[in-house]
C-alpha cells in the first residue's frame, strides 16, 4: 500500500480523535484564561486562574489523595497479583483457567457498581463487613469505615484493590507462562526452593511486566472518579477527595469553568507525563 | 463586561429542545416525577390539561428531571445558551440571581403586576428577586420540622418538648433507652446543611441571619459559633446513628420509618414518603428555640421557582405566564394538595383542613407558618454555590469532630469573603 492510500485511510480516524480529542483540549486550555459567571466566560485573565492553585488548600489536598492511591495501589494490588499469579502457575492448567477468571470477575465490575456494592459492605447501619465483625466476637473493630476521615481514603482504596489485582494476575500469569521452563528445572536440580525460585527467577523476568502495571495504575489512580463519587463524593470533609472530584465539583456545581479548566489542565500535565514515562520506559526495554 | 460565547460544545449535553412547530411551544422543566422527593407527578399532569386553555393555543413540550439534578442540568443549560423557556429548579436567591445577572432570566414584574400574585409574600418576593426585579415565582412551600414517633415517644412516657431544655432531656431518656433518638445521614453532603440551618435560626435568630447574610455581620459571631457548636454537641452525644457521615439521606428516612429511631429533622419535601411509609402513628413538631433570647420559628424555602427563560420570544413568555397564573391558582392549588402532596406557598392551614390533607401535613403546616415573623433562612438554597461547596465539607467535619466551631466559621468567614469579593452575594 502507497504511503498516500495509507494516510487516506488513516485520515477518518485522525479527523475524529481531532474532532474529540484535540479541540475539546485545546478548548478547556482556552477557558483556563477567562474568568466565568455561572458558565458564561466574562473576561480573558492571563494566567489569574493558574495562580489560584497555590492557595487552594482542597487542590494540595486532592493531588496528595492521588499520591497516596497510587503508592497504595503500587503496594497491594500488584504485590497480591504477583504472589497469586505465581503460586498459581504451578497450578494445573483447568485450575489455573477457572481461579484465574474469578480473580478477574471484579474487574469487569463497573466501577459506578463496586462502589454501590462495598458501599452496602462498609455501611455502618446495615453493612457486612460490620455484621461479619460482629459475628465472629470482633464487633469492637467495626467501625463507620467510609464516614471517618481516618478510614475513608484507605477503605475506599481496598475496593479500588479488589477491583484491580485480578488483572494483575492475569497479566503476571501470561508473562510467567512465557518463562522458560528450563530455569526453573535448573533450579530444581540445584535444590532452590519455591522462594528462592519466585525471588531469583520469576521477578526479575517479570520487569516488564511490572512496569507496565505500575505505570498502567499510576495512570489509573489519577484519573478514578466514579468510584469516589457514588461512595462519599469527596468526604467526609475532603477526607476522599481527588483531583477529578474537585474538577468535577469546581466545574459543574460552582460552575467556575475557568478554574475548573486550569485543574483539568493540571491532571492532563500530570497524566500525560505519566505515559511519556511509561512510553519511553517500555521503547527503552 | 463582554461575554463570549465558548460553551458551544455544552450545547450538546442539553438535551434537544421542540423547534420549528407551527403552534407557539413552550418548552417546560419540572421535577415533578410520580415517586421520591417532589413526587407530584399526578398532580402536574392534571394540571397540564387543566391550565391547557390558558395558553390561548401554544402547546407545552415538557422533559421531567430528578429534583436534585435539575438544579446541575439548568446550570448547564444556562451556559449552553439552551435554557427552556419554563423551568421549575431551584434554588433561588444567590443561584437565582446569578443567573438573573447574566441575562439568562426574563424579569417577571409585569406578571406580578397583571396577575396579582399575592399569595408571595415579601419574604419569597425577596428571595427571587435581584437588582430590584422578581424573576422567579415561588410555588412549593418548605418548612424543615421534627418528625417523631408517636408510638415510641408513648412508650417512654415521652411528650413532645416546648423548650430546648425538654428536648434535650428526652434525647437522654432515649438514648438510656437504646433508641437513636434522631435519624441523620449526611453521606450526600446536603442534609447536614438543612439541620444546621435549623440550629442556626434558632440559635441566632432571623434578625441576626439578615445582619450576616445582608450585612457586615461576621460569620464568626458568637451566636452562629454556638450554632456550630450545638451541632457538633449532637453528634458527640450520641443523638445521632453511628457513622452519621456514611449513612444517606434515605437510609436515614428508613431507619426513622422503621422505628429504630424516635425522630428525624427534615423537611416536608418528604412528607408523602413520610405519610405512606410510616406503620406507627407519626407525628411532626417545632423544635424549641435553641438560645433564650430567640423567637419560636422555623426554616422556610420555597422549594424550587417558576422561572421564565430571557430568550423565550414574548409570546411564549405571555403564554407561559398566563399557565403560570392557573398552576397557582386557588382551583390549582387544592389539586397540588390533594394529587400532589405538595403545599404552594399562600396555603392556609384552613385550606389544607377543608381539602382533606393529612393530619400529619395539616399538623406540620399549623405549625411551621404560626411564626412567619420569626421563620429563617435555608443556607442551602440561599448561599451562593462557591460557599455551598465549602458548606458541605465543612458541616461533615464539623459534626465528624475532625475541626472545632471556631474553625468551621473561620472558614465559612472566609469563603464568605471570597464570594463577596467575586459579586456572588444576594441581597434581595
Amino acid at each position: 500500500m502507497s504511503t498516500r492510500h495509507a494516510y487516506l485511510f488513516l485520515l477518518p480516524a485522525l479527523l475524529l480523535y481531532a474532532a474529540f480529542v484535540v479541540v475539546p483540549t485545546l478548548q478547556v486550555f482556552a477557558y483556563s484564561f477567562f474568568s466565568w459567571d455561572n458558565g458564561i466566560a466574562q473576561d480573558f485573565v492571563g494566567l489569574a486562574n493558574y495562580a489560584r492553585l497555590g492557595s487552594d488548600r482542597v487542590f494540595w489536598v486532592a493531588l496528595g489523595h492521588n499520591a497516596i492511591w497510587v503508592v497504595l495501589t503500587l503496594a497491594f494490588p500488584l504485590l497480591a497479583g504477583l504472589l497469586l499469579a505465581a503460586i498459581l502457575a504451578d497450578r494445573t492448567p483447568r485450575t489455573i483457567q477457572i481461579v484465574s477468571a474469578i480473580y478477574f470477575i471484579p474487574r469487569t465490575i463497573p466501577l459506578v457498581v463496586a462502589g454501590i456494592i462495598w458501599g452496602w459492605i462498609y455501611n455502618p447501619l446495615f453493612g457486612l463487613l460490620n455484621y461479619g465483625l460482629d459475628i465472629v466476637g470482633l464487633g469492637q473493630l467495626a467501625g463507620a469505615w467510609l464516614a471517618e476521615e481516618n478510614t475513608a481514603l484507605l477503605s475506599l482504596n481496598v475496593v479500588g484493590a479488589w477491583t484491580f489485582f485480578g488483572f494483575c494476575v492475569v497479566i503476571y500469569l501470561g508473562a510467567i507462562q512465557s518463562i522458560d521452563p528450563s530455569l526453573y528445572e535448573a533450579a530444581e536440580v540445584d535444590g532452590a526452593p519455591w522462594w528462592r525460585k519466585f525471588r531469583d527467577i520469576t521477578v526479575p523476568l517479570l520487569n516488564n511486566s511490572t512496569l507496565f502495571l505500575g505505570l498502567y495504575a499510576a495512570i489509573e489512580a489519577m484519573r478514578f472518579f466514579d468510584l469516589i463519587w457514588v461512595t462519599t463524593q469527596g468526604g467526609p470533609g475532603y477526607a476522599t477527595e481527588v483531583l477529578t472530584t474537585h474538577v468535577y465539583k469546581t466545574f459543574f456545581l460552582v460552575g467556575d469553568f475557568g478554574y475548573a479548566s486550569v485543574l483539568s489542565v493540571i491532571l492532563l500535565a500530570i497524566v500525560l507525563s505519566l505515559s511519556a514515562i511509561a512510553f519511553r520506559l517500555l521503547r527503552a526495554k | 463586561m463582554k461575554h463570549i460565547n465558548l460553551s458551544a460544545p455544552l450545547a450538546l449535553l442539553i438535551a434537544t429542545q421542540a423547534t420549528g412547530q407551527e403552534t407557539v411551544v413552550v418548552t417546560q422543566w419540572d421535577q415533578f416525577a410520580q415517586s421520591g422527593i417532589s413526587a407530584a407527578g399526578p398532580a402536574m399532569d392534571e394540571l397540564i390539561a387543566t391550565c391547557q386553555p390558558a395558553l390561548n393555543g401554544a402547546d407545552v413540550l415538557r422533559t421531567i428531571a430528578p429534583s436534585i439534578g435539575i438544579r446541575d442540568s439548568y446550570r448547564l443549560a444556562v451556559s449552553a445558551g439552551k435554557t427552556p423557556d419554563l423551568a421549575y429548579t431551584w434554588p433561588a436567591a444567590s443561584v437565582l440571581s446569578g443567573y438573573a445577572r447574566v441575562g439568562a432570566l426574563a424579569p417577571l414584574d409585569a406578571y406580578f403586576e397583571q396577575y396579582g400574585w399575592d399569595h408571595v409574600n415579601d419574604f419569597y418576593r425577596g428571595r427571587n428577586s435581584y437588582g430590584g426585579s422578581i424573576y422567579g415565582l415561588p410555588m412549593e412551600q418548605d418548612l424543615m420540622g421534627v418528625y417523631y414517633n408517636k408510638d415510641l415517644f408513648a412508650e417512654n412516657g415521652l411528650e413532645v418538648p416546648t423548650t430546648y431544655a425538654e428536648f434535650e432531656a428526652m434525647v437522654e431518656t432515649l438514648k438510656d433507652e437504646g433508641i437513636i433518638p434522631v435519624a441523620f445521614g449526611n453521606r450526600d453532603r446536603w442534609p447536614a446543611t438543612n439541620t444546621f440551618s435549623l440550629i442556626l435560626g434558632l440559635t441566632a435568630g432571623r434578625d441576626l441571619e439578615e445582619h450576616v447574610l445582608f450585612g457586615d455581620e461576621p460569620w464568626t459571631n458568637p451566636a452562629f459559633v454556638q450554632a456550630a457548636q450545638t451541632f457538633q454537641d449532637w453528634a458527640e452525644a450520641g443523638y445521632f446513628p453511628r457513622g452519621f457521615n456514611g449513612v444517606g439521606y434515605d437510609e436515614a428516612n428508613a431507619l426513622f420509618l422503621s422505628g429504630r429511631a424516635a425522630m428525624t429533622i427534615t423537611g416536608t419535601w418528604v412528607l408523602q414518603d413520610m405519610v405512606r411509609g410510616a406503620e406507627f402513628d407519626l407525628g411532626v413538631f417545632m423544635l424549641p428555640p435553641i438560645a433564650d433570647d430567640v423567637a419560636p420559628g422555623t426554616m422556610w424555602g420555597e422549594g424550587s421557582q417558576w422561572q421564565l427563560s430571557a430568550s423565550a420570544t414574548p409570546a411564549v413568555r405571555d403564554a407561559a405566564a398566563a399557565y403560570l397564573n392557573c398552576l397557582v391558582s386557588t382551583e390549582s392549588r387544592q389539586v397540588w394538595v390533594q394529587k400532589g402532596h405538595t403545599v404552594p406557598i399562600g396555603t392556609t392551614p384552613e385550606e389544607l383542613a377543608a381539602w382533606g390533607a393529612d393530619p400529619v401535613v395539616q399538623e406540620f403546616f399549623s405549625g411551621g407558618l404560626a411564626t412567619p415573623e420569626a421563620n429563617f433562612y435555608d443556607l442551602h438554597t440561599t448561599l451562593p454555590e462557591s460557599m455551598t461547596q465549602v458548606l458541605y465539607p465543612e458541616l461533615q467535619r464539623l459534626v465528624g469532630g475532625d475541626i472545632t466551631a471556631d474553625e468551621f466559621t473561620a472558614t465559612l468567614q472566609a469563603a464568605w469573603e471570597t464570594a463577596d469579593a467575586n459579586g456572588e452575594r444576594w441581597i434581595p
